[in-house]
């Protein structure tokens, strides 16, 4: 790759980045809503201040986060603070910046999301592999099935039906939280067991109907590289069973897999709104979920252009690492 | 060579996803607020001392914040409250003032021009410094001057000068008779009044309103805060809280308060933590969810036991609000056909299996707001508006004098145009009765659908065109406040924002004459019931809003672990039973072991 590439690749990484904080900043403006109103209409109702100094409260709080100034100054300002990295401070939960709110909840949709997309990926692939490998006993192909039968089942209906049955009816794991209510975060391996116990639940809502999926596609590609002049060729010069299907079929057919699953890592996280709601895991999808509701949009532009950004990055790599992957790739 | 150039390829992106954490860890230094609250080790206290709760603990305020003065990130409703304690609490459900850091605060004459504050002797901070007299004029002169605090309009509009008698007396001059001032501002029920804060801390503090507190803050609240993250909230009792040593209170049994973040959680997960014993209490919720709590768990129970309608009386009674100043609203024979278009026997055996929630009040029928409406001059206005009265011949009478004809869809109409009866309102909270609502309206007529949209609370601000399901957070002891929404001075202009419940922007000077003429009075005073009364009639007769339900709080109380929870069969101290409220010490320190392990 050379560097005009390079460079090329990285200018289009900005545009995208430019343009997904443009888009951030404006669509929550065009609501009627306004956040800080809101805010404290809602501190109002439940008798936090006397409705004679709302106003007051309203036009100051308007004035300290710059929402009283001209739309263009306040997206000129958003644009140098992106260039920071400072996403501000959050509105409902002021003075907690929208930075700090991110880096709080990001451990636990990483820990959660990652774990389980990766598995998803790892369980699917071999699976689906499998599947379509004609050399592999009839039981092992049958493995794949159950997967595909709960393919689409949407981790929600999987989240409630496993909390149900398995938290509820048979007690045999937590109903939510992140950990058990009155322990303290340790480096303990008492707290890492009660903390894996807590994700067990979760973890399996989104695996559960996700696998499917990674079979189904993989195994669609085994079929169809099964005819190709390489395997033959390969069972001709005799190679063992074994190496064939590591370096000639799943090699070759996880190249597209590779890409879906940089794809799956974008949308991992509607899935997290609701699971991670579902659940009670205090991760980014709870926060953005909140800051949903409650307007908080300086949350909502922080934690969807981060997503945004570590996205359209993870997507850059990975062209970057595709020409290691896929030699003919290299020479294009 | 093309190797080199992707690895250096990498190692910028690698750069690049890294910047934002590096960025993070600097933003953090700039926050006010620890971003955790964790012990260094926390010491054990078993289950049947501790009370599990459900509800946020990082909702409306950031990790950290505990000074009662921070804005707008402090709030008493996510465990704050066990560490603040007011002058007075008052119990709603006795009706009477509970004496709390103050022995005592009485008018210094018929007047209600002073008022004179004694404290008790016991009263401590947590660092073990006597609460005193220049705490309670700290905490006074800093709503007097601080715009920024939530009382500031109301010491600013009554309080002409604070006084320190001696060290355990304060005296406060009014500048205009303020009989509901005591009530209102220093005493505590449901989510108003003020706490007393530290001066000493909070006079050291470079602004008031952006001092953290976390756990430094000296507070005299019984729990001390322990630990605080996104997961959960913990607190300790403390045993040299002063209210036991000053016979205020026995002996706490609750050592632990935790509460865990239910915050997005579905009530259905909610609902199966209490059944499953593992929350002692929760958030209110819908008829529904509670009775199937209830019916899978014995133990848990209500503020009317197993029976409906399974809450209490909030204070937050709701009504159909309309802009009075938009037509075809402005004409009151509009407003009195929407309210004769509501089945409110209907409301009460659909919703609440028969209970008397449907309301043709604007306040919530506390013990002394129930005598008003049971007080023969209310009955006999009650007698001749009729405000509960659904008849749709007669609304059609109405609606025929004031111009409007029906069009073939069977719909109001007047100059081609129907009513706009949509309905602006919040579906987590009105989803049962606001479709009830549509289904009366449209058949009186009424081209009335749903907005449960995120533009709702602005629509009603706004003044926008439609009907508004909202609440009254006004009276509890007398129906001064309640009327006090309709005053004119609220009557804000089309094109203006409404303040928070004043949404009808009613104007009538001879409702505003009697209302002032009564704002001087206590609330026994004969004069007072006489121009309260009046302005019952008026309400009615103008039918400045339509009043459709009480508002309930249906409150989980699990028995396994804890009883003696605030109920109707057992009042307790008087107070409501949400643990969130301003009375929650009261509620959770009250509490009793039942004896299970």
């Amino acid at each position: 790759m050379n560097l005009k590439i390079f460079a090329k690749r990285i200018g289009f990484l900005a545009l995208v980045i430019w343009a997904a904080s443009t888009i951030v900043f404006f669509v929550p403006r065009l609501s009627p809503r306004n956040a800080i109103r809101e805010r404290f209409a809602e501190l109002a109702r439940s008798g936090g201040f006397s409705p004679g100094d709302l106003e007051t409260l309203i036009t100051n709080m308007n004035q300290q986060f710059g929402l009283d100034r001209p739309l263009l100054e306040q997206y000129w300002a958003y644009l140098g603070n992106i260039v920071r990295l400072d996403f501000g401070y959050s509105l409902n939960r002021y003075p907690s910046t929208v930075a700090d709110i991110i880096s709080q909840a990001l451990p636990w949709t990483f820990g959660l999301l990652l774990v389980t997309t990766i598995l998803s990926f790892v369980i699917g692939n071999l699976l689906g592999a499998i599947s379509a490998w004609p050399r592999a006993p009839r039981w092992l192909r049958s493995f794949a099935t159950p997967f595909v039968l709960l393919t689409g089942v949407p981790p929600v209906i999987m989240g409630v039906l496993l909390l149900f049955f398995i938290g509820f009816r048979l007690k045999l794991l937590p109903l939510g939280g992140a950990y058990s209510v009155g322990i303290v975060p340790s480096f303990s391996f008492e707290f890492a067991f009660d903390m894996l116990r807590h994700q067990l639940l979760p973890a399996l809502a989104l695996i559960l109907g996700s696998v499917g999926g990674w079979v189904l596609s993989m195994r669609g590609m085994g079929i169809t590289i099964q005819g190709e002049d390489y395997v033959n060729f390969a069972e001709h010069k005799g190679l063992t069973g074994g190496r064939i299907f590591r370096d000639y079929y799943l090699r070759n057919t996880l190249l597209p897999q590779v890409t879906g699953l940089a794809l799956a890592l974008g949308t991992v996280i509607t899935s997290a709104i609701i699971v991670e709601g579902l659940f009670g895991l205090p991760g980014l999808g709870t926060v953005l979920n909140n800051a949903i509701r409650s307007n908080d949009f300086p949350t909502i532009y922080g934690i969807v252009l981060f997503i945004t950004i570590a996205i359209a990055v993870l997507m850059t790599v990975l062209e970057f690492v595709y020409p290691l992957l896929d030699p003919r790739v290299r020479n294009q | 060579m093309k190797r080199l150039k992707l690895a250096l390829a990498a190692v910028m992106a690698i750069t690049a996803l890294a910047a934002p954490a590096a960025s993070f860890a600097q933003d953090s230094l700039a926050a006010s607020a620890p971003k955790e609250i964790t012990p260094a080790s926390l010491p054990d206290v078993p289950r049947n001392q501790t009370v599990v709760l459900g509800w946020g603990v990082a909702a409306s305020s950031p990790i950290g914040v505990t000074n009662p003065w921070a804005l707008p990130g402090y709030t008493h409703q996510e465990g704050n409250v066990f560490m603040w304690e007011p002058l007075m609490y008052f119990g709603i459900f006795k009706g009477e003032f509970i004496p709390w850091l103050a022995d005592s605060m009485e008018y210094t004459g018929a007047d209600f021009m002073g008022l004179e504050i004694k404290l008790n002797k016991d009263a401590k901070w947590s660092d073990g410094t006597a609460v005193t007299a220049k705490d309670v004029k700290f905490t006074f002169d800093g709503q007097l001057n601080n715009d920024k605090l939530p009382y500031h309009a109301a010491f600013v509009q009554f309080v002409e000068s604070t006084e320190i008698v001696d060290d355990l007396t304060v005296k406060v001059t009014f500048k205009t008779p303020a009989p509901r001032f005591k009530f209102e501002v220093l005493t505590e029920k449901f989510d108003t009044g003020i706490p007393i804060v530290p001066a000493d801390w909070l006079s050291k503090q470079a602004d008031v309103t952006l001092a953290a507190g976390s756990t430094e803050i000296p507070h005299s609240g019984p729990y001390d805060l322990i630990a605080w993250n996104a997961n959960q909230k913990i607190f300790d009792y403390r045993s040299d809280w002063w209210a036991v040593k000053a016979g205020r209170i026995a002996e706490p049994a609750v050592k632990r308060i935790i509460i865990a973040n239910i915050t997005g959680v579905s009530m259905d997960t909610v609902a199966q933590r209490v059944v499953n014993n593992e929350f002692d209490s929760a958030l209110d919720m819908r008829s529904s969810v509670i009775g199937n709590i209830l019916a899978q768990n014995p133990e848990v129970t209500t503020h009317t036991g197993n029976e409906s309608p399974f809450g209490y009386l909030d204070w937050w009674p709701n009504s159909l609000w309309m802009n009075t100043q938009l037509e075809p609203y402005s004409d009151v024979r509009v407003r009195r056909a929407i309210s004769l278009s509501v089945n409110r026997d209907v409301i009460n055996d659909v919703l609440y299996e028969g209970a008397g929630i449907a309301s043709i009040h604007p306040f919530p029928l506390y013990p002394n707001l129930q005598a008003f409406a049971d007080s023969p001059g209310v009955k006999a206005l009650e007698e001749q508006y009729q405000p509960r009265k659904y008849d749709t011949e007669e609304a059609a009478k109405l609606m025929t004098e004031a111009g409007f004809a029906l069009n073939g869809d069977g719909l109001w109409e007047k100059d081609g145009q129907t009513v706009d009866a949509t309905i602006q309102a919040f579906e987590n909270i009105h989803g049962d009765i606001v479709p009830i609502l549509v289904e009366m309206l449209r058949q009186g007529g009424f081209d009335a659908a749903i907005n449960f949209g995120p533009d709702a609370y602005q629509n009603m601000a706004d003044g926008k065109a439609g009907l508004y399901m909202f609440g009254h957070g006004a009276s509890l002891f007398d129906p001064y406040e309640a009327f006090n929404l309709f005053h004119g001075k609220y009557s804000n202009a089309i094109g203006t924002s409404a303040g928070n419940n004043r949404f009808s922007r009613y104007s009538n000077p001879e409702y505003d004459a009697v209302l002032d003429s009564i704002a001087p009075l206590s609330s026994d005073d004969p004069k007072f019931i006489e121009g309260a009364t009046k302005l019952m009639g008026m309400y009615w007769k103008d039918q400045i809003d339509v009043p459709i339900i009480q508002w309930l709080h249906r409150i989980p109380y699990n028995q396994h672990y804890w009883k003696n929870w605030p109920t109707e069969a057992n009042p307790a101290m008087g107070t409501n039973g949400a643990f969130w409220a301003q009375t929650g010490t009261l509620v959770i320190t009250s509490l009793q072991p039942t004896g299970a392990q």
